[in-house]
């Protein structure tokens, strides 16, 4: 059982089951009934169901080989990518700043990264130099925080 | 549109103009030098903060960092054998062997001079090229633009590298992203789930920055390790001496000419110039023994032939709207988000604007000689930088461009989630080049397509019956299509 579970076929199974529930939701939808090539709907059910297709004939070929993965540094990429996500819905209430700084470190720190002098001040000195640039020299501004109105 | 050149001179030979040509041509120099990042991501990175500025500016701006980033790729080839852009692998072959025998500057110089031959050369063919496929295009209406649009999509065949149909998978992806939002016809939203600020659909840029810069973050962060790269002894640029060119003009010419026709063709692009043109030169040139040991004539073939497929690589891009490869699909989407639609009208519409981009485009391969010489003594050092300093670099840029685009928080989600997407998808083997064309293709093939059997009634058939050259697209797009299949057979026959 261990051996028919790989990352490769759970990304196609994942693939195959997406694009059935999106095709099943094309369904479900209520549009005016215009009909043939005036519905909302036509071209997208025409991609759907040759993507399902696509989908189904992939985790065919997928069940049949089954090639190896490439290795994966599992914690340092969760994490970065957790801090990104984390990252963009903290630029609003934080300011690109502080939230910047705080991804700088993460990502220094996750890829091991360990002189406190690089910790602090690349991260200070790359977000500050954007802000900089872009809040005071084009004038273009990035979002601010409530703490400084100048950053 | 060649009348419109002195006025188009006119607009690159100002302040702002020259500026944009020399500091884009350097930038895209050191960021092609960089290992990793790549032409596509090179764009894609400059791409947002080009969006305050004038179409022109804006559109030579991204050029000059497409044009220098295919040359900057060879430095990092030459000084440390790792290709800063895939068109620049077959360039270590030569490159790093003569860089390891004291030769680097040499090696360098050679790669220098090949690279602006070819990138001259694809410039006057872009400027020639370009307008009669547009004029031809002009007979086009919606069956012929659905066709069109067909055959374009063909090229996902060939940018699907590995798998054909994680390739076509992705591409449907593109496709059916492009169907989120307000429905073209009716306005109806589509996929939209209740959310508000999916009603005008997925910011085209943010897909592409996170499927492109951010997942080769997330990559490269998956990947280790971290370290300094050696580099080899470099003094600076040596340009090779006229009679040292004695036997090697016309392997340098057939190179330029292989470059020029693969850029042309859609789904070809850069690195398959390069290895087919190395492939020939090793078969033709009178060194070949030499070849891959640090000969010349190898760094020639794989530099003339990469930097000529960049002009061609915009004929279609420019005159049909249809983009070749993953950087000419960003390409695309540039045009697009500044307003210009590229294909049938864009020529007669707009020849100053046409004539400026094909005019700025000569100008910056010509450019890539003095900055070349410049721009790689000072970014030899910046490839000793941390890969952990440069990750950190990218992914605030990339959140600043992003966000430039329209001021809004939910495309940052849409750019981080198409990282983490694209992370998962590209260590499955699914390309992202065709969802990039998928998406930028979408809602044209979606809208001609309408049209058409609006037009027809609803017959498929009369799409055809009545329109020839609709059906010799078509035609081509079929047998585009069937070529993985040929030579998949061919190569089972060989091997039976």
């Amino acid at each position: 059982m261990a051996n028919m579970i790989s990352e490769r076929r759970i990304v196609s199974l994942l693939i195959l089951l997406l694009t059935a529930g999106m095709v099943v939701s094309t369904f479900g939808l209520q549009f005016a009934e215009l009909g043939g090539a005036f519905s909302p709907m036509f071209f997208p059910r025409i991609i759907l169901f040759v993507l399902l297709a696509l989908a189904a004939l992939n985790m065919v070929m997928d069940m049949m080989t089954n090639p190896k993965s490439k290795t994966l540094r599992l914690a340092p990429t969760l994490l970065i990518s957790l801090g990104f996500l984390i990252y963009v819905m903290l630029i609003m209430p934080l300011g690109y700043f502080f939230s910047s700084i705080l991804l700088a470190f993460l990502i220094l720190f996750t890829l091991g990264i360990r002189n406190p002098l690089v910790l602090v001040a690349l991260p200070i000195g790359t977000a500050g130099a954007l802000v900089a640039l872009f809040n005071h020299v084009l004038k273009m501004p990035l979002p601010t925080s409530p703490f400084f109105w100048w950053i | 549109m060649i009348e419109a050149i002195p006025q188009a001179l006119g607009l690159i030979f100002t302040v702002e103009g020259l500026f944009v040509l020399t500091f884009g041509t350097m930038l895209g120099i050191v960021l092609g030098a960089l290992p990793g990042i790549g032409s596509t991501v090179a764009v894609a990175m400059i791409l947002p903060f080009t969006l305050t500025m004038g179409q022109a500016p804006a559109i030579l701006l991204l050029l000059a960092i497409y044009a220098g980033s295919v040359y900057g790729g060879s430095i990092s080839a030459i000084l440390i054998n790792t290709p800063g852009t895939p068109q620049s692998a077959a360039t270590c072959l030569d490159g790093f062997p003569m860089a390891q025998r004291g030769e680097a500057g040499k090696a360098l110089g050679w790669s220098t001079i090949a690279s602006v031959v070819g990138g001259l050369t694809s410039a006057v063919v872009l400027i020639f090229a370009a307008p009669q496929l547009a004029a031809f295009a002009l007979n086009f209406g919606p069956i012929e633009t659905f066709a069109l649009i067909l055959l374009g999509l063909t090229c996902i065949v060939s940018v699907s590298d590995g798998s054909l149909v994680k390739g076509l998978i992705a591409g449907f992806l593109g496709l059916f992203l492009s169907t989120v939002g307000g429905d073209p016809l009716t306005g109806e939203a589509r996929f939209t789930f209740g959310n508000f600020q999916l009603i005008s659909g997925f910011n085209l840029l943010a897909v592409v920055i996170g499927v492109f810069a951010l997942s080769e973050v997330l990559i490269r962060a998956s990947a280790l390790p971290d370290g300094k790269n050696k580099l080899v002894k470099f003094s600076g640029i040596v340009l090779p001496k006229l009679s040292e060119w004695s036997g090697r003009i016309k392997g340098l010419v057939k190179s330029v000419l292989i470059g020029n026709v693969i850029g042309i063709l859609p789904g070809t692009g850069a690195a398959t110039a390069a290895f087919i043109s190395y492939a020939e030169a090793a078969r033709s040139a009178p060194t070949r023994e030499n070849f891959g040991k640090g000969e010349p004539d190898g760094l020639i073939a794989s530099e003339s032939a990469n930097n000529a497929v960049t002009g061609g690589a915009l004929v279609p891009t420019m005159a049909l709207g249809i983009p070749g490869d993953a950087i000419t699909a960003v390409m695309l989407a540039t045009l697009t988000l500044h307003g210009v639609t590229p294909g049938v009208r864009l020529m007669s519409e707009n020849p100053v604007l046409m004539a400026a981009i094909f005019s700025g485009f000569f100008i910056i391969n010509l450019m890539l000689l003095p900055f070349g010489m410049i721009v790689s003594k000072l970014a030899a050092p910046i490839l000793r930088i941390k890969e952990a300093y440069m990750l950190v670099m990218i992914s605030l840029l990339c959140t600043v461009g992003v966000f430039f685009v329209r001021g809004n928080p939910f495309d940052l989600l849409v750019m981080a989630l198409a990282g983490v997407f694209g992370l998962v998808l590209r260590r499955q083997g699914f390309p992202m080049a065709p969802l990039v064309i998928g998406m930028v293709l979408g809602p044209t093939l979606e809208i001609s397509l309408r049209q058409g059997l609006i037009i027809t009634d609803g017959s498929f058939a009369a799409f055809f019956s009545g329109h020839p050259i609709a059906a010799v697209l078509v035609v081509i797009a079929l047998i585009m299509l069937s070529l993985p299949l040929v030579r998949f057979f061919r190569n089972k026959g060989a091997s039976a």
